[in-house]
C-alpha cells in the first residue's frame, strides 16, 4: 500500500530526528572531555587531539574532589532510595489496604505537598540544619530528599498495590499470617516491578537534586556532583571545560546504564502515577 | 479513579487495625509533615517578619513585606519571566513530546533502544545539561555558532547568553530537550490504550494518516495531554536548576524567575522577604493548577 510505506519513510525520518535531538547535546559532552583543549572550534589553528587526560585530573587530582562529590551522591541517593521505598511501602499498603479514620486526609495531604516549590522550603531547611548543626552533613539532604520523594513514591506503589486483589491478604491471613507477614510475604513480592520502578525514579531524583544540595552542604563533606558540577571551578582561574565535560560524563553514567538497562521500568513507573484509573 | 477503590480496600476492620495503619503511616506523616509542610508554613510566619541576617533582631512587621512584594518591580518581572517561560516551554514541550510518542509508538527493529534514547536528556541531572547546553553556546568556541558560522546560516555569531530575548530563548530551548521526553513517555502510554479498532475503521472508511491523527489521536490524547500539561506546568513555574547555570537571570534579569529571585533573596540573607517571595512563588502554581483542573473538567463536560 502506498500509504504504508509513506508512512514507514516518515517513521525513519522521525527516527534519525529525534536519536540527533536527544543524542547529539550528550555526544558533544564526551567530544569534549576527550579534547585536550574544549575551545577548538574558536580558530583552525587549535587542532581536536584526542586525550584521557580531562579524565585522569578529575580522578587523581584529589583537591578537586570530583570523585568525593559523585561518592556522596552515590551514598545519599542509595540510602535515600531504600529508605523512602521501606516508607513507601508500608504507607501504600495500609492505604490501600486496611480502613482507618482520616485516610483521605492523609492521602491528599501528600499529594498536595507534591505542588509545593523547592524555594518555599528551603530558606527553612536552612534555618533548620543550621540551628541544629546538621549542615554540610548526608543526614541534613537524606531527611528532606526521603519526605521529598514520598509523594512519587507512595503514588506509585499504591497504584501498584491496588491492582492485587485482596483475597490474597485474606487467603495469608487465614493461614494465621498477620498484617505485615502478609505485606511483606505475599504483597511485595507480588509488587517487586512497582517496587524496582519506584526506586529507579526515586534514586534518579535524589542523584539530580540541586537546590538543597546547593543550599545544604558546603563543601566535599556532604556537596553532591550536581552542586559540584554547578560550581566548578578548576584550580588555575579558565572555565576548565574539558574537566567539567569530564565530570558531567561521570555523573552521567550511573543514570545513562540505568536508563539503558530499564527502560521498561521507568517507563512504567512514570506513567504509573498519572494514568493508572 | 484510583481514589474511589481505595475505600474498598480493608479486608477486615478492628481498632487494632487502625492503630497499626497509623503506625505504618507514621514515618510519611512525621517525614512529611516535619520536613515539608512545617517549613512551609515557617515560610509563611516569616513573610510577616523582616529577618536579615546581617540587620538583627528579627521583627514582626505584618503585611509591610507584602507591601513591599507589590510595588517591586523586580518581583513583577519575574513572575512575567516565570508565566512567560512555564506558557512558551511547555506549549513546546507537549508538540515534540508528541511527535517523539508518534514516532516510538510504531513498530520498527531498535524501538525498544529507541525509547531509551528518548528519556537520556531526562534522566542526566539538569545540571549537567545546562553545563552542556552552556558551553554549546558559547560565544567564541560554542558548537552552535560554529555551525551557524561555517554553514553560513549566519553572518556573525550569536551572542545566545547575552541579549534578554535570546537568553530567554535559549533557556527554552535547553528546557524543552531536557522535559520533551517526559511528555513523550506520558503520550506514548496514552497512544498504547487507544483502540485500533477506530484507526481499523476509519482506515475502512479512507481517513488519511493526517485525518485519523486529527480525528482519532488528538481527542484521546486529551485526558492524557490535560494531565501532563498540569504536570509539567507545576514543575516549570519552579524552574531554577537550569537558569541558575546558564545565566543566573541574567542579562538584567531577563531570565530571572521567581524561585531564583527568591534565591537571590536568602543568598543575600533577606529571609523575610525572601519567604513572601516563596509564598507567592506556592500561590503562583496553586493558581495554575485550580485553573488547568477547572478548564480540564469543563472540557470533559463538553464531550457529554
Amino acid at each position: 500500500m502506498r500509504e504504508q510505506k509513506k508512512k514507514r519513510i516518515l517513521v525513519w525520518i522521525g527516527v534519525v530526528v529525534i536519536a540527533f535531538i536527544c543524542l547529539s547535546p550528550f555526544v558533544w559532552m564526551l567530544v569534549v572531555s576527550f579534547a585536550e583543549r574544549p575551545d577548538f572550534l574558536a580558530s583552525e589553528k587549535i587542532p581536536y587531539v584526542f586525550t584521557l587526560q580531562n579524565y585522569k585530573q578529575i580522578i587523581g587530582t584529589r583537591d578537586l574532589h570530583v570523585m568525593d562529590y559523585f561518592k556522596n551522591s552515590l551514598v545519599v541517593a542509595f540510602v535515600v532510595t531504600v529508605a523512602a521505598v521501606v516508607i513507601a511501602s508500608f504507607a501504600g499498603y495500609a492505604v490501600s489496604r486496611m480502613r482507618f479514620k482520616g485516610k483521605m486526609a492523609i492521602i491528599l495531604g501528600v499529594l498536595a505537598v507534591s505542588m509545593f516549590p523547592q524555594i518555599s522550603i528551603v530558606g527553612y531547611l536552612f534555618k533548620l540544619m543550621t540551628a541544629i548543626r546538621w549542615i554540610n552533613t548526608y543526614r541534613a539532604l537524606i531527611f528532606p530528599y526521603i519526605a521529598w520523594v514520598m509523594p512519587i513514591s507512595l503514588w506509585i506503589l499504591v497504584s501498584y498495590f491496588m491492582q492485587l486483589p485482596t483475597d490474597l491478604d485474606e487467603a495469608a491471613m487465614v493461614d494465621g499470617a498477620n498484617r505485615i507477614q502478609a505485606l511483606i510475604k505475599v504483597i511485595l513480592p507480588l509488587s517487586a516491578p512497582g517496587i524496582f520502578s519506584t526506586s529507579l525514579l526515586v534514586f534518579i531524583s535524589a542523584f539530580n537534586e540541586f537546590m538543597f544540595a546547593l543550599m545544604l552542604t558546603t563543601d566535599y563533606h556532604a556537596r553532591t556532583i550536581p552542586v559540584g558540577i554547578a560550581l566548578f571551578e578548576g584550580l588555575h582561574g579558565q572555565i576548565p571545560w574539558g574537566q567539567m565535560m569530564a565530570s558531567s560524563a561521570i555523573a552521567s553514567i550511573p543514570l545513562v546504564i540505568l536508563t539503558l538497562i530499564f527502560q521498561r521500568y521507568i517507563v512504567q513507573g512514570l506513567t504509573a502515577g498519572a494514568l493508572k484509573e | 479513579m484510583m481514589f474511589a477503590k481505595l475505600g474498598r480496600g480493608a479486608v477486615r476492620s478492628s481498632s487494632s487495625e487502625s492503630g497499626l495503619a497509623y503506625l505504618l503511616l507514621a514515618p510519611v506523616v512525621i517525614l512529611v509533615g516535619g520536613l515539608i509542610l512545617v517549613p512551609v508554613f515557617g515560610t509563611l510566619v516569616l513573610s510577616f517578619f523582616r529577618d536579615v541576617t546581617f540587620l538583627p533582631p528579627v521583627k514582626f512587621i505584618g503585611l509591610a513585606n507584602y507591601r513591599r512584594l507589590l510595588s517591586d518591580p523586580d518581583f513583577w518581572n519575574s513572575t512575567f519571566v516565570t508565566v512567560m517561560f512555564a506558557v512558551v516551554a511547555v506549549f513546546f514541550e507537549t508538540v515534540l513530546g508528541l511527535f517523539y510518542a508518534l514516532v516510538i509508538n510504531e513498530k520498527f527493529r531498535l524501538r525498544g533502544v529507541m525509547r531509551a534514547v528518548v528519556l537520556i536528556p531526562w534522566a542526566i541531572p539538569t545540571i549537567v545539561s545546562a553545563k552542556i547546553w552552556q558551553l554549546m553556546y558559547n560565544f567564541n568556541y560554542g558548537l552552535l555558532n560554529y555551525l551557524l558560522v561555517h554553514l553560513h546560516l549566519s553572518s556573525h555569531p550569536v551572542n545566545w547568553l547575552g541579549t534578554p530575548l535570546s537568553a530567554f530563548t535559549s533557556i527554552v530551548v535547553s528546557d524543552v530537550w531536557k522535559t520533551a521526553p517526559f511528555m513523550a513517555i506520558l503520550f506514548l502510554a496514552g497512544l498504547q490504550s487507544i483502540p485500533s479498532a477506530l484507526y481499523e475503521a476509519a482506515m475502512v472508511d479512507g481517513a488519511s494518516m493526517f485525518q485519523r491523527f486529527w480525528n482519532i489521536t488528538l481527542p484521546m490524547l486529551r485526558p492524557i495531554i490535560v494531565i501532563a500539561l498540569v504536570f509539567r506546568t507545576i514543575d516549570s513555574l519552579r524552574i531554577f536548576d537550569l537558569i541558575y547555570v546558564l545565566t543566573g537571570g541574567g542579562p538584567a534579569g531577563s531570565t530571572t524567575s521567581v524561585s531564583i529571585y527568591g534565591f537571590k533573596l536568602y543568598i543575600l540573607g533577606d529571609f523575610g522577604y525572601g519567604s513572601t517571595v516563596s509564598v507567592f512563588t506556592f500561590v503562583l502554581i496553586l493558581i495554575f493548577t485550580i485553573v488547568y483542573l477547572k478548564v480540564g473538567r469543563f472540557q470533559e463536560g463538553m464531550k457529554r
